[in-house]
């Protein structure tokens, strides 16, 4: 618990900070950052309970990257929205940097999604009514409290347009979603997830909407980012090319996991 | 820090939310308008309603007191005491009567074949020089163009003169004023002689007079108090004119009715003043105990209750239709953010992948009604302050461009359409009107936050 209120505001520095430099001072939680227990997750449906995860038991270490597969039904999905906290598990447990998130409230929940984990999604998932750096801010905007954002708005921002420049996208700072390819939106929504500088980063098929040549940049950019920050990596893919570049592969098979 | 952001970045991006500011300006405008216009009415109403009517009236009930015998009738030590009150400008005595009046010439008569050949009137006898103190009477009289014999501006220091040129035949004949109305109707002139019929009451029997009692007296000239059936039934005497054609002339007769006062601040002492001259009169002998079932001291409005509640009531029915069309603009942004919810569905679960508490969540849909409810609110509130203040202008330019007449002058007292902007019922509206919006904004907001991030992300 105390693991947790370090992640708070109360810490100066910020969260850029505060996440990586409490992992990197805690040896046992950095090990490893995410770590799932005996996750079991049935549905009901029409009265009837359907499983999908069986007693799932996963860990993802620091700077890691960790490719799982499996074919659909196979509950990726369902395991990806408990790890990444939107989804509850009927039994088990989910240690971010050894905190058990599902223990947490739902308000320090929120939180720590927000610190912890940056999402990656298929369909970028970006807001359509926010410009490029906006949608990069938006993380820092819901976690950081209104006088923190005000006053570190402009560092914030300046983040974000060099995060983006960086990515290739100079010239399309000020550009809203839909005025952009996909390539362009995806990486817009991998700046997103690393503005705030997140221990783990969760990719649900990132290339799985984009041709193979704009996807291989982009994938690119995020194994790139990825190593420099040395965050941690799960990503979810369909792909034996994509998911050989990672460390370690975990294949999933009915509900629980098969192979590592 | 998002919700404020977002929210301002949602109702921009969705013309929808323009629907909902619109219906809030409209009720919120119409509600303030309308009111103003209403109270306005009322006050002017209230102004016309009360003709000559004096702040309050003591009326002595001539029944024996309790323990104490008859009431007193020393006039000059009721004045008085009355007067002695530091919250009185003015004390005057009238006695009221009634009587039947008839029309001056035969002639005249075939000239209004409507007219019924008799009319009944309301004779009040005044003291001319308390009277003005107390009463508008002084301000109603007119120099009345509808009489022919007039010209010269009438002297309210003597309104009782008798027109120049007026030669009497016969003995000597009291003066009168009518109500402009009653001269218009029976086309009196200033020198016109009018009988009055009236039925006196025997002073020991307490019975009616077999005979009754007639005089003729001398118009010298009309009033307007504004109220129509003053204006339409009263007559003006002076008080000893008036005792004397119903005999109360001698000593000991109660030559008056009632006593009328004027306060300095009726609104604020009608009625600490009204249960202090109860009190104090009742132990000098005038009045009975202020708890015995008579109503001796009354305020202008009791004598026009009746009609007094009939605006209000009017008044409170239109708020509750105004404040209906409030509740359908409610259902306006109810329906749009329900809408909006919807649409957004994907953008909440992002929201929620992203960190965002429920709380959050619900709050950024709250906002989006509160910037509608507000600056709806806001634009109401101007334009219809603005439109109270303007309605004359307003009403003349549609007229003009319209081609019809939409306040008919005539139909009123009043050549203006009266309106009254009062700032606590502006803040009233606007205050419910956010409340309102809020309350319909509340059930979409907890549907949005009550989403699963997990459904909200799963369809592209």
């Amino acid at each position: 618990m105390s693991h947790y209120d370090d992640l708070g505001s109360s810490d100066p520095s910020g969260p850029f900070g505060a996440v990586t430099g409490q992992a990197a001072s805690d040896d046992a939680a950095a090990a490893t950052v995410l770590e799932a227990r005996g996750i079991e997750r049935s549905y009901k449906i029409g009265g009837r309970s359907l499983g999908i995860l069986h007693g799932v038991e996963l860990e993802l270490r620091r700077g890691e990257r960790l490719a799982l597969m499996g074919s659909s039904g196979a509950g990726k999905t369902t395991l990806l929205n408990i790890l990444g906290l939107l989804d509850r598990p009927n039994s088990g447990t989910v240690r971010i940097q050894g905190v058990s998130a599902w223990d947490l409230d739902h308000n320090e929940r929120a939180a720590l999604r927000n610190r912890s984990i940056g999402f990656v999604f298929q369909f970028y998932h970006l807001l359509a009514e926010l410009d490029a750096v906006e949608n990069v801010m938006l993380p820092a905007m819901i976690g950081l409290p209104r006088s923190e954002y005000r006053s570190r708005r402009k560092e914030l921002r300046g983040h974000a347009r060099e995060m983006l420049e960086r990515f290739g996208l100079g010239d399309r700072l000020s550009h809203r979603p839909g005025e952009m390819s996909g390539g362009e939106q995806q990486r817009v929504a991998i700046a997103r997830a690393l503005i705030l500088d997140p221990p783990i980063l969760i990719a649900d098929e990132p290339t799985g909407n984009l041709d193979s040549a704009t996807g291989e940049r982009v994938l690119e950019l995020l194994l790139d980012e990825q190593g420099r920050r040395g965050t941690s990596l799960l990503l979810v893919t369909h792909d034996e090319r994509l998911a050989h570049r990672c460390q370690r592969i975990v294949r999933m098979q009915d509900g629980r996991v098969a192979t590592e | 820090m998002f919700k404020t952001f977002l929210s301002l970045r949602y109702l921009r991006a969705r013309r929808t939310n323009w629907i909902g500011v619109a219906g809030i300006f409209v009720a919120v405008a119409a509600l303030i308008l309308i009111l103003s216009i209403m109270s306005g009415f009322l006050a002017e109403s209230r102004r016309h309603l009360r003709g000559n009517l004096s702040d309050i009236a003591i009326t002595p009930i001539d029944l024996p007191i309790e323990h104490g015998g008859a009431p007193s009738r020393d006039l000059e030590r009721m004045l008085e005491i009355i007067e002695a009150d530091p919250r009185v400008v003015a004390a005057a005595p009238q006695l009221v009567w009634y009587g039947l009046l008839t029309p001056p010439g035969a002639e005249r008569a075939m000239q209004r074949p409507m007219q019924e050949a008799i009319t009944l009137v309301e004779l009040v006898g005044v003291d001319l020089e308390r009277e003005v103190k107390v009463t508008s009477f002084g301000d109603s009289l007119r120099e009345d163009l509808r009489l022919p014999t007039a010209g010269r501006p009438r002297n309210p220091d003597d309104p009782f003169k008798l027109p120049a040129g007026y030669r009497r035949s016969g003995a000597y004949k009291p003066p009168m004023i009518v109500g402009e109305q009653l001269g218009y109707v029976w086309s009196l002139r200033k020198g016109d002689e009018v009988p009055i019929l009236t039925a006196t009451v025997d002073k020991a029997t307490r019975e009616v007079n077999d005979t009754p009692s007639n005089k003729t007296f001398v118009v010298t000239g009309t009033f307007r108090s504004g109220e129509n059936e003053m204006d339409l039934q009263r007559a003006y005497f002076d008080r000893r004119d008036l005792a004397d054609f119903l005999a109360l002339n001698e000593e000991g007769d109660r030559d008056f009715s009632t006593i009328l006062v004027k306060l300095v601040d009726y609104e604020r002492d009608k009625e600490a003043v009204r249960v202090d001259l109860y009190e104090r009169l009742h132990e000098a002998g005038f009045l009975h105990a202020p708890d015995s079932s008579y109503r001796e001291i009354t305020t202008w409005e009791d004598r026009r209750q009746s009609l007094l509640r009939a605006i209000e009531n009017e008044r409170v029915l239109m708020a509750i239709m105004l404040i209906l069309v409030l509740v359908v603009a409610g259902f306006t942004v109810f329906a749009i953010l329900s809408m909006m919810v919807t649409e957004k569905r994907r953008d909440i679960g992002i929201l929620c992948a992203l960190g965002a508490t429920q709380r959050g969540v619900m709050a950024l849909f709250l906002l989006i009604g509160a910037w509608q409810a507000l600056l709806g609110s806001a634009l109401g509130a101007f334009f219809g302050i603005w439109g109270a203040i303007e309605i004359d202008n307003i009403e003349q330019w549609l007229s003009r461009v319209l081609g019809i007449q939409i306040f008919n002058r005539e139909v009123y007292y009043f050549d203006h359409i009266p309106s009254v902007v009062d700032p606590r019922g502006v803040t009233l509206i606007v205050a419910f009107a956010v409340f309102l919006t809020l309350l319909f904004a509340v059930l979409p907001a907890w549907r949005a936050a009550r989403l699963n991030p997990v459904d909200a992300l799963r369809y592209e």
